[in-house]
Protein backbone atom coordinates (compact mmCIF):
# COMPACT_ATOMS: atom_id res chain seq x y z
CA UNK A 1 0.00 0.00 0.00
CA UNK A 2 2.74 2.40 1.00
CA UNK A 3 4.51 1.53 -2.21
CA UNK A 4 1.40 2.46 -4.20
CA UNK A 5 1.28 5.85 -2.48
CA UNK A 6 4.92 6.49 -3.27
CA UNK A 7 4.41 5.55 -6.89
CA UNK A 8 1.43 7.90 -7.10
CA UNK A 9 3.45 10.74 -5.56
CA UNK A 10 6.40 10.19 -7.88
CA UNK A 11 4.10 10.13 -10.91
CA UNK A 12 2.53 13.41 -9.82
CA UNK A 13 5.92 14.99 -9.11
CA UNK A 14 7.04 14.10 -12.61
CA UNK A 15 3.76 15.13 -14.20
CA UNK A 16 3.79 18.76 -13.04
CA UNK A 17 7.14 19.76 -14.58
CA UNK A 18 6.27 17.75 -17.70
CA UNK A 19 3.14 19.80 -18.12
CA UNK A 20 5.31 22.91 -18.15
CA UNK A 21 7.60 21.68 -20.89
CA UNK A 22 7.83 24.24 -23.62
CA UNK A 23 7.76 23.40 -27.28
CA UNK A 24 8.45 26.28 -29.61
CA UNK A 25 9.02 24.45 -32.88
CA UNK A 26 6.17 23.91 -35.30
CA UNK A 27 3.05 24.72 -33.26
CA UNK A 28 1.10 21.65 -34.39
CA UNK A 29 3.90 19.21 -33.58
CA UNK A 30 3.38 17.04 -30.55
CA UNK A 31 0.64 15.16 -28.77
CA UNK A 32 -2.85 16.55 -28.27
CA UNK A 33 -5.77 15.20 -26.31
CA UNK A 34 -9.45 16.05 -26.02
CA UNK A 35 -12.74 14.86 -27.46
CA UNK A 36 -15.30 15.35 -30.19
CA UNK A 37 -19.02 14.77 -30.55
CA UNK A 38 -21.94 15.30 -28.20
CA UNK A 39 -21.05 16.40 -24.66
CA UNK A 40 -23.10 13.61 -23.09
CA UNK A 41 -21.38 10.97 -25.18
CA UNK A 42 -18.03 12.33 -26.29
CA UNK A 43 -15.44 10.47 -28.30
CA UNK A 44 -11.97 10.62 -26.83
CA UNK A 45 -9.23 11.97 -29.06
CA UNK A 46 -5.47 11.55 -28.96
CA UNK A 47 -3.62 13.18 -31.83
CA UNK A 48 0.07 12.79 -32.63
CA UNK A 49 1.67 15.14 -35.12
CA UNK A 50 5.20 15.27 -36.49
CA UNK A 51 6.85 17.92 -38.66
CA UNK A 52 9.66 16.80 -40.96
CA UNK A 53 10.33 20.17 -42.54
CA UNK A 54 8.11 19.46 -45.52
CA UNK A 55 4.83 18.13 -44.25
CA UNK A 56 2.86 17.28 -41.16
CA UNK A 57 2.36 13.58 -40.61
CA UNK A 58 0.43 12.01 -37.80
CA UNK A 59 -1.94 9.58 -36.25
CA UNK A 60 -5.36 9.94 -34.68
CA UNK A 61 -5.99 7.68 -31.71
CA UNK A 62 -2.91 5.47 -32.02
CA UNK A 63 -3.64 1.78 -31.68
CA UNK A 64 -5.40 -0.93 -33.66
CA UNK A 65 -8.07 1.47 -34.89
CA UNK A 66 -5.74 4.38 -35.56
CA UNK A 67 -6.46 6.82 -38.36
CA UNK A 68 -3.58 8.02 -40.48
CA UNK A 69 -3.30 11.70 -41.30
CA UNK A 70 -3.25 12.16 -45.06
CA UNK A 71 -3.04 15.92 -45.39
CA UNK A 72 -2.86 19.05 -43.28
CA UNK A 73 -3.48 22.49 -44.75
CA UNK A 74 -2.89 25.73 -42.85
CA UNK A 75 -4.33 29.18 -43.24
CA UNK A 76 -1.95 31.70 -41.67
CA UNK A 77 -3.91 34.81 -42.59
CA UNK A 78 -4.58 35.45 -38.89
CA UNK A 79 -1.27 34.84 -37.07
CA UNK A 80 -3.07 34.48 -33.72
CA UNK A 81 -5.64 31.95 -34.93
CA UNK A 82 -4.44 29.64 -37.65
CA UNK A 83 -6.92 27.78 -39.78
CA UNK A 84 -6.14 24.05 -39.85
CA UNK A 85 -7.79 21.49 -42.14
CA UNK A 86 -6.88 17.88 -41.54
CA UNK A 87 -7.82 14.92 -43.67
CA UNK A 88 -7.32 11.43 -42.29
CA UNK A 89 -8.32 7.91 -43.11
CA UNK A 90 -9.51 5.53 -40.42
CA UNK A 91 -11.69 2.47 -40.09
CA UNK A 92 -15.17 2.10 -38.75
CA UNK A 93 -16.35 -0.62 -36.35
CA UNK A 94 -16.68 -3.09 -39.21
CA UNK A 95 -13.20 -2.36 -40.46
CA UNK A 96 -14.35 -0.39 -43.48
CA UNK A 97 -12.37 2.75 -44.44
CA UNK A 98 -13.84 5.95 -43.12
CA UNK A 99 -12.82 9.47 -44.01
CA UNK A 100 -12.12 11.96 -41.22
CA UNK A 101 -12.29 15.64 -42.03
CA UNK A 102 -11.28 18.25 -39.49
CA UNK A 103 -11.82 21.97 -39.85
CA UNK A 104 -10.31 23.79 -36.92
CA UNK A 105 -8.63 26.81 -35.43
CA UNK A 106 -5.24 26.62 -33.73
CA UNK A 107 -5.10 29.19 -30.91
CA UNK A 108 -2.95 30.20 -27.97
CA UNK A 109 -0.11 29.40 -30.34
CA UNK A 110 2.71 30.72 -28.19
CA UNK A 111 1.57 29.38 -24.83
CA UNK A 112 2.19 25.98 -23.32
CA UNK A 113 -1.51 25.16 -23.56
CA UNK A 114 -2.18 25.39 -27.25
CA UNK A 115 -5.77 24.80 -28.33
CA UNK A 116 -7.16 23.27 -31.49
CA UNK A 117 -10.93 23.28 -31.88
CA UNK A 118 -13.58 23.29 -34.57
CA UNK A 119 -15.70 20.79 -36.45
CA UNK A 120 -14.98 17.07 -36.67
CA UNK A 121 -16.57 14.98 -39.40
CA UNK A 122 -16.11 11.24 -39.33
CA UNK A 123 -18.07 9.13 -41.77
CA UNK A 124 -21.67 10.25 -41.45
CA UNK A 125 -21.17 11.91 -38.08
CA UNK A 126 -20.33 15.50 -37.41
CA UNK A 127 -19.69 17.42 -34.21
CA UNK A 128 -17.56 19.92 -32.38
CA UNK A 129 -14.08 18.97 -31.21
CA UNK A 130 -11.52 20.48 -28.91
CA UNK A 131 -8.04 19.26 -28.11
CA UNK A 132 -5.24 20.73 -26.01
CA UNK A 133 -1.57 20.10 -26.53
CA UNK A 134 -0.20 17.83 -23.83
CA UNK B 1 -14.33 3.63 -2.50
CA UNK B 2 -11.71 1.02 -1.84
CA UNK B 3 -9.39 2.12 0.98
CA UNK B 4 -6.25 1.44 -0.99
CA UNK B 5 -7.51 3.46 -3.93
CA UNK B 6 -8.55 6.29 -1.61
CA UNK B 7 -5.13 6.30 0.04
CA UNK B 8 -3.42 6.27 -3.33
CA UNK B 9 -5.50 9.20 -4.49
CA UNK B 10 -4.77 11.08 -1.28
CA UNK B 11 -1.10 10.47 -1.84
CA UNK B 12 -1.39 11.68 -5.40
CA UNK B 13 -3.11 14.88 -4.33
CA UNK B 14 -0.49 15.41 -1.64
CA UNK B 15 2.17 14.94 -4.28
CA UNK B 16 0.64 17.58 -6.52
CA UNK B 17 0.28 20.02 -3.64
CA UNK B 18 3.87 19.43 -2.57
CA UNK B 19 5.31 19.93 -6.03
CA UNK B 20 3.12 22.95 -6.72
CA UNK B 21 4.11 24.51 -3.40
CA UNK B 22 7.80 24.02 -4.04
CA UNK B 23 7.49 25.38 -7.55
CA UNK B 24 5.43 28.38 -6.49
CA UNK B 25 7.90 29.25 -3.74
CA UNK B 26 10.72 29.09 -6.26
CA UNK B 27 9.13 31.59 -8.61
CA UNK B 28 8.02 34.02 -5.94
CA UNK B 29 11.11 34.38 -3.79
CA UNK B 30 11.22 38.11 -2.94
CA UNK B 31 14.63 39.07 -4.20
CA UNK B 32 15.58 41.64 -6.77
CA UNK B 33 17.37 39.34 -9.18
CA UNK B 34 14.88 39.73 -11.99
CA UNK B 35 13.87 43.34 -11.90
CA UNK B 36 16.77 45.72 -12.21
CA UNK B 37 19.09 43.12 -10.78
CA UNK B 38 22.42 41.85 -11.88
CA UNK B 39 22.00 42.51 -15.57
CA UNK B 40 21.32 46.18 -15.05
CA UNK B 41 24.12 46.47 -12.56
CA UNK B 42 26.56 44.98 -15.02
CA UNK B 43 25.71 47.35 -17.83
CA UNK B 44 23.66 44.93 -19.92
CA UNK B 45 26.67 43.56 -21.67
CA UNK B 46 27.74 46.70 -23.46
CA UNK B 47 31.39 46.52 -24.39
CA UNK B 48 33.94 48.88 -22.97
CA UNK B 49 36.79 49.24 -25.40
CA UNK B 50 39.94 49.56 -23.35
CA UNK B 51 42.25 51.83 -25.33
CA UNK B 52 44.12 50.97 -28.52
CA UNK B 53 44.01 47.43 -29.80
CA UNK B 54 46.52 45.13 -28.19
CA UNK B 55 47.94 41.95 -29.74
CA UNK B 56 45.91 38.77 -29.67
CA UNK B 57 47.00 36.75 -26.65
CA UNK B 58 48.15 33.21 -27.20
CA UNK B 59 48.69 30.08 -25.18
CA UNK B 60 52.26 28.73 -24.75
CA UNK B 61 51.75 26.41 -27.74
CA UNK B 62 50.81 29.36 -29.97
CA UNK B 63 47.06 28.68 -30.03
CA UNK B 64 44.92 31.79 -29.80
CA UNK B 65 43.85 32.37 -26.21
CA UNK B 66 40.13 33.14 -26.18
CA UNK B 67 40.10 33.62 -22.45
CA UNK B 68 41.88 35.63 -19.80
CA UNK B 69 45.57 36.36 -19.89
CA UNK B 70 47.12 34.65 -16.85
CA UNK B 71 47.32 37.01 -13.92
CA UNK B 72 44.73 39.40 -15.33
CA UNK B 73 41.01 39.83 -14.94
CA UNK B 74 38.60 40.02 -17.85
CA UNK B 75 35.30 38.65 -19.05
CA UNK B 76 33.51 38.97 -22.35
CA UNK B 77 30.61 41.41 -22.36
CA UNK B 78 28.11 39.54 -24.45
CA UNK B 79 25.99 42.13 -26.29
CA UNK B 80 22.22 42.42 -26.15
CA UNK B 81 21.05 41.45 -29.60
CA UNK B 82 17.30 41.30 -29.63
CA UNK B 83 16.79 40.65 -33.32
CA UNK B 84 19.35 38.49 -35.06
CA UNK B 85 17.78 39.19 -38.41
CA UNK B 86 19.52 42.56 -38.20
CA UNK B 87 22.88 40.79 -37.89
CA UNK B 88 22.72 38.63 -40.99
CA UNK B 89 25.93 38.81 -43.00
CA UNK B 90 26.82 37.81 -46.53
CA UNK B 91 29.61 35.59 -47.77
CA UNK B 92 32.02 38.49 -47.26
CA UNK B 93 31.17 38.62 -43.57
CA UNK B 94 29.64 42.07 -43.90
CA UNK B 95 26.08 43.01 -42.98
CA UNK B 96 23.67 42.53 -45.87
CA UNK B 97 23.28 45.77 -47.88
CA UNK B 98 19.53 45.84 -47.29
CA UNK B 99 20.12 45.76 -43.53
CA UNK B 100 22.66 48.57 -43.76
CA UNK B 101 20.17 50.63 -45.76
CA UNK B 102 17.40 49.88 -43.28
CA UNK B 103 19.59 50.97 -40.41
CA UNK B 104 20.50 54.16 -42.24
CA UNK B 105 16.84 54.89 -42.90
CA UNK B 106 15.99 54.27 -39.26
CA UNK B 107 18.83 56.53 -38.12
CA UNK B 108 17.64 59.24 -40.50
CA UNK B 109 14.09 58.88 -39.22
CA UNK B 110 15.28 59.23 -35.64
CA UNK B 111 17.36 62.26 -36.54
CA UNK B 112 14.29 63.74 -38.19
CA UNK B 113 12.33 63.44 -34.97
CA UNK B 114 10.33 60.40 -35.95
CA UNK B 115 11.34 58.57 -32.81
CA UNK B 116 12.31 54.95 -33.00
CA UNK B 117 11.61 53.87 -36.51
CA UNK B 118 9.60 50.71 -36.48
CA UNK B 119 9.43 50.79 -32.71
CA UNK B 120 10.85 48.26 -30.33
CA UNK B 121 14.40 47.44 -29.46
CA UNK B 122 16.98 46.37 -31.96
CA UNK B 123 15.38 47.20 -35.27
CA UNK B 124 11.61 47.40 -35.57
CA UNK B 125 8.79 44.89 -35.11
CA UNK B 126 7.37 44.69 -38.55
CA UNK B 127 7.09 40.92 -38.53
CA UNK B 128 8.31 38.58 -41.24
CA UNK B 129 7.58 40.94 -44.11
CA UNK B 130 10.03 43.48 -42.69
CA UNK B 131 12.82 40.89 -42.94
CA UNK B 132 12.60 39.56 -46.49
CA UNK B 133 16.21 38.36 -46.39
CA UNK B 134 15.26 35.69 -43.86
CA UNK B 135 14.50 32.43 -45.72
CA UNK B 136 11.14 31.87 -44.05
CA UNK B 137 8.91 28.87 -44.32
CA UNK B 138 5.22 29.83 -44.18
CA UNK B 139 4.80 28.52 -40.65
CA UNK B 140 7.96 30.13 -39.27
CA UNK B 141 6.91 33.46 -40.79
CA UNK B 142 3.47 33.09 -39.18
CA UNK B 143 4.96 32.24 -35.78
CA UNK B 144 7.30 35.21 -36.03
CA UNK B 145 4.39 37.49 -36.94
CA UNK B 146 2.51 36.16 -33.91
CA UNK B 147 5.50 36.82 -31.63
CA UNK B 148 5.81 40.30 -33.13
CA UNK B 149 2.14 41.11 -32.52
CA UNK B 150 2.24 40.07 -28.88
CA UNK B 151 5.66 41.65 -28.33
CA UNK B 152 7.39 38.43 -27.38
CA UNK B 153 5.33 37.83 -24.28
CA UNK B 154 5.93 34.09 -24.54
CA UNK B 155 9.70 34.43 -24.80
CA UNK B 156 10.99 31.32 -23.03
CA UNK B 157 14.02 33.21 -21.77
CA UNK B 158 11.53 35.34 -19.84
CA UNK B 159 10.66 32.12 -18.00
CA UNK B 160 14.35 31.81 -17.14
CA UNK B 161 14.75 28.96 -19.57
CA UNK B 162 18.19 28.88 -21.22
CA UNK B 163 18.74 30.45 -24.63
CA UNK B 164 19.30 28.01 -27.46
CA UNK B 165 22.11 28.10 -29.98
CA UNK B 166 23.53 31.49 -30.98
CA UNK B 167 21.23 33.33 -28.58
CA UNK B 168 23.66 32.30 -25.88
CA UNK B 169 26.03 34.81 -27.44
CA UNK B 170 23.36 37.51 -27.62
CA UNK B 171 22.12 37.46 -24.05
CA UNK B 172 23.61 40.47 -22.29
CA UNK B 173 25.66 39.12 -19.46
CA UNK B 174 29.29 38.30 -18.95
CA UNK B 175 30.95 35.19 -20.22
CA UNK B 176 34.30 33.57 -19.75
CA UNK B 177 36.08 31.05 -21.95
CA UNK B 178 38.33 28.45 -20.36
CA UNK B 179 40.60 26.61 -22.77
CA UNK B 180 41.69 23.29 -21.38
CA UNK B 181 44.00 21.79 -24.01
CA UNK B 182 45.21 19.14 -21.60
CA UNK B 183 41.61 17.98 -21.31
CA UNK B 184 40.88 18.58 -25.00
CA UNK B 185 37.89 20.70 -24.05
CA UNK B 186 36.82 24.32 -24.07
CA UNK B 187 34.33 25.44 -21.45
CA UNK B 188 32.28 28.61 -21.70
CA UNK B 189 30.73 29.90 -18.50
CA UNK B 190 27.86 32.34 -18.66
CA UNK B 191 26.87 34.63 -15.84
CA UNK B 192 23.36 35.14 -17.09
CA UNK B 193 20.94 33.16 -19.16
CA UNK B 194 20.24 30.87 -16.22
CA UNK B 195 23.89 30.63 -15.22
CA UNK B 196 24.75 27.89 -17.67
CA UNK B 197 27.93 26.59 -19.25
CA UNK B 198 28.89 25.07 -22.54
CA UNK B 199 31.32 22.29 -23.12
CA UNK B 200 33.03 22.06 -26.50
CA UNK B 201 34.80 18.81 -27.20
CA UNK B 202 38.16 19.30 -28.90
CA UNK B 203 39.21 15.64 -28.93
CA UNK B 204 38.35 14.89 -32.53
CA UNK B 205 35.25 12.92 -31.71
CA UNK B 206 32.29 12.63 -34.05
CA UNK B 207 28.66 13.31 -33.23
CA UNK B 208 26.64 10.58 -31.55
CA UNK B 209 23.97 9.06 -33.75
CA UNK B 210 20.66 10.87 -33.90
CA UNK B 211 19.16 8.14 -31.72
CA UNK B 212 21.83 8.67 -29.07
CA UNK B 213 21.83 12.46 -29.22
CA UNK B 214 19.82 13.82 -26.31
CA UNK B 215 18.27 17.11 -27.47
CA UNK B 216 19.30 19.98 -25.22
CA UNK B 217 19.09 23.78 -25.12
CA UNK B 218 22.73 24.31 -26.07
CA UNK B 219 23.15 21.24 -28.22
CA UNK B 220 26.20 19.02 -28.58
CA UNK B 221 29.35 20.89 -29.53
CA UNK B 222 32.47 19.63 -31.29
CA UNK B 223 35.27 22.07 -32.01
CA UNK B 224 38.49 22.28 -33.97
CA UNK B 225 41.03 24.94 -34.83
CA UNK B 226 41.33 26.13 -38.41
CA UNK B 227 44.38 28.37 -38.15
CA UNK B 228 43.44 31.07 -35.66
CA UNK B 229 39.72 30.38 -35.95
CA UNK B 230 37.88 28.13 -33.53
CA UNK B 231 35.22 26.30 -35.52
CA UNK B 232 32.46 24.67 -33.48
CA UNK B 233 29.81 22.43 -34.97
CA UNK B 234 26.61 22.06 -32.98
CA UNK B 235 23.56 19.88 -33.29
CA UNK B 236 21.13 18.12 -31.00
CA UNK B 237 19.06 21.17 -30.02
CA UNK B 238 15.67 20.82 -28.40
CA UNK B 239 12.71 23.01 -29.36
CA UNK B 240 12.32 24.72 -26.00
CA UNK B 241 13.92 27.99 -27.01
CA UNK B 242 13.65 30.85 -29.47
CA UNK B 243 16.44 31.97 -31.72
CA UNK B 244 16.28 35.49 -30.26
CA UNK B 245 14.15 37.85 -28.20
CA UNK B 246 12.16 38.91 -31.24
CA UNK B 247 10.93 35.35 -31.57
CA UNK B 248 12.48 33.75 -34.63
CA UNK B 249 11.57 30.11 -34.14
CA UNK B 250 13.77 27.10 -34.72
CA UNK B 251 13.27 23.35 -34.69
CA UNK B 252 15.22 20.37 -33.43
CA UNK B 253 16.56 19.99 -36.96
CA UNK B 254 18.75 23.04 -36.42
CA UNK B 255 22.49 22.76 -36.71
CA UNK B 256 24.89 25.64 -36.14
CA UNK B 257 28.49 26.17 -37.20
CA UNK B 258 30.18 28.82 -35.08
CA UNK B 259 33.42 30.58 -35.94
CA UNK B 260 35.33 32.39 -33.23
CA UNK B 261 38.30 34.66 -33.78
CA UNK B 262 40.11 37.12 -31.53
CA UNK B 263 41.49 39.78 -33.86
CA UNK B 264 42.97 41.66 -30.89
CA UNK B 265 43.03 41.33 -27.15
CA UNK B 266 39.89 43.37 -26.62
CA UNK B 267 37.70 41.83 -29.28
CA UNK B 268 36.11 38.48 -29.92
CA UNK B 269 34.42 38.07 -33.28
CA UNK B 270 31.53 35.63 -33.41
CA UNK B 271 29.85 34.23 -36.50
CA UNK B 272 27.21 31.50 -36.60
CA UNK B 273 25.80 29.81 -39.67
CA UNK B 274 22.37 28.43 -38.94
CA UNK B 275 20.92 25.55 -40.93
CA UNK B 276 17.40 24.58 -39.95
CA UNK B 277 15.50 22.70 -42.65
CA UNK B 278 12.53 22.56 -40.28
CA UNK B 279 12.04 26.32 -40.17
CA UNK B 280 14.09 28.03 -42.90
CA UNK B 281 14.55 27.20 -46.54
CA UNK B 282 18.30 27.81 -46.61
CA UNK B 283 21.15 28.53 -44.20
CA UNK B 284 22.04 32.04 -43.10
CA UNK B 285 24.88 33.52 -41.09
CA UNK B 286 24.77 36.04 -38.25
CA UNK B 287 27.83 37.77 -36.82
CA UNK B 288 28.90 40.37 -34.27
CA UNK B 289 31.76 41.45 -32.06
CA UNK B 290 32.02 40.87 -28.33
CA UNK B 291 34.12 43.24 -26.26
CA UNK B 292 36.39 42.40 -23.37
CA UNK B 293 35.67 43.91 -19.99
CA UNK B 294 39.25 43.87 -18.66
CA UNK B 295 38.38 44.79 -15.09
CA UNK B 296 35.66 42.20 -14.59
CA UNK B 297 35.29 38.80 -13.02
CA UNK B 298 32.18 36.66 -13.32
CA UNK B 299 29.51 37.76 -10.85
CA UNK B 300 26.65 35.58 -9.69
CA UNK B 301 23.29 36.01 -11.29
CA UNK B 302 20.40 33.65 -10.72
CA UNK B 303 17.56 34.11 -13.16
CA UNK B 304 15.24 31.69 -11.47
CA UNK B 305 14.86 33.80 -8.35
CA UNK B 306 11.98 36.21 -8.11
CA UNK B 307 10.84 35.86 -11.69
CA UNK B 308 7.74 38.00 -11.19
CA UNK B 309 7.19 38.11 -14.91
CA UNK B 310 5.79 34.61 -14.76
CA UNK B 311 2.97 35.54 -12.44
CA UNK B 312 1.99 38.46 -14.64
CA UNK B 313 1.92 36.42 -17.81
CA UNK B 314 -1.48 35.72 -19.37
CA UNK B 315 -2.26 33.58 -22.36
CA UNK B 316 -4.23 34.70 -25.41
CA UNK B 317 -7.47 34.21 -23.50
CA UNK B 318 -6.43 36.43 -20.61
CA UNK B 319 -5.84 33.52 -18.26
CA UNK B 320 -2.74 33.45 -16.06
CA UNK B 321 -0.28 30.90 -17.34
CA UNK B 322 1.65 30.41 -14.13
CA UNK B 323 0.16 32.72 -11.53
CA UNK B 324 -3.02 32.35 -9.51
CA UNK B 325 -6.27 32.03 -11.43
CA UNK B 326 -8.88 34.81 -11.06
CA UNK B 327 -11.46 34.17 -8.37
CA UNK B 328 -15.04 33.50 -9.48
CA UNK B 329 -16.87 36.77 -9.89
CA UNK B 330 -13.77 38.84 -10.66
CA UNK B 331 -13.64 40.95 -13.81
CA UNK B 332 -13.00 38.93 -16.97
CA UNK B 333 -9.37 39.11 -18.01
CA UNK B 334 -8.37 40.82 -14.78
CA UNK B 335 -5.98 38.45 -13.12
CA UNK B 336 -4.98 39.20 -9.54
CA UNK B 337 -1.63 40.51 -10.69
CA UNK B 338 -2.84 41.98 -14.00
CA UNK B 339 -0.56 42.02 -17.00
CA UNK B 340 -1.77 44.93 -18.98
Amino acid sequence: MRRLVWIAMVVCALAVPAALQAQFGHPLKGQWSGEWGPKDKPNRLLLNFEWDGKEITGTINPGPSAAVVKAVVFDYSNPSSWGVKITAEGKDASGQPVLISVDGKLENIGAYMKHLHGTWTQGGQKGDFAVTRN
Amino acid sequence: MNNSVRTALTGAVAGVVFVATVWTSQVSTPLAAQEGGAAAAQGRGRGRQAGPAQPTPRLPDGTVNLGRVPGEKGTWNVPYITNMAMRVVGADGELLPEIVKLQQDQAAARAGGAGRAGGGRGGGRGGSKSEPWIPWMPWSAAVYDYNSINESKYDPEGYCLPPGGPRMMATPYQMEILQLPEHKRIVMIFEGATHVWREIYMDGRTFPSDAELNPTYLGYSIGRWEGDTLVVENKGFNENSWFDYFGHPHTDKMSVVERWTRPNKQTLHYAATVTDPGAYTRPFTVAWDIQLNPASELPEYICQENNRYLNRLEDDFGQPIFGPRPQPGSKPGASPRGTR
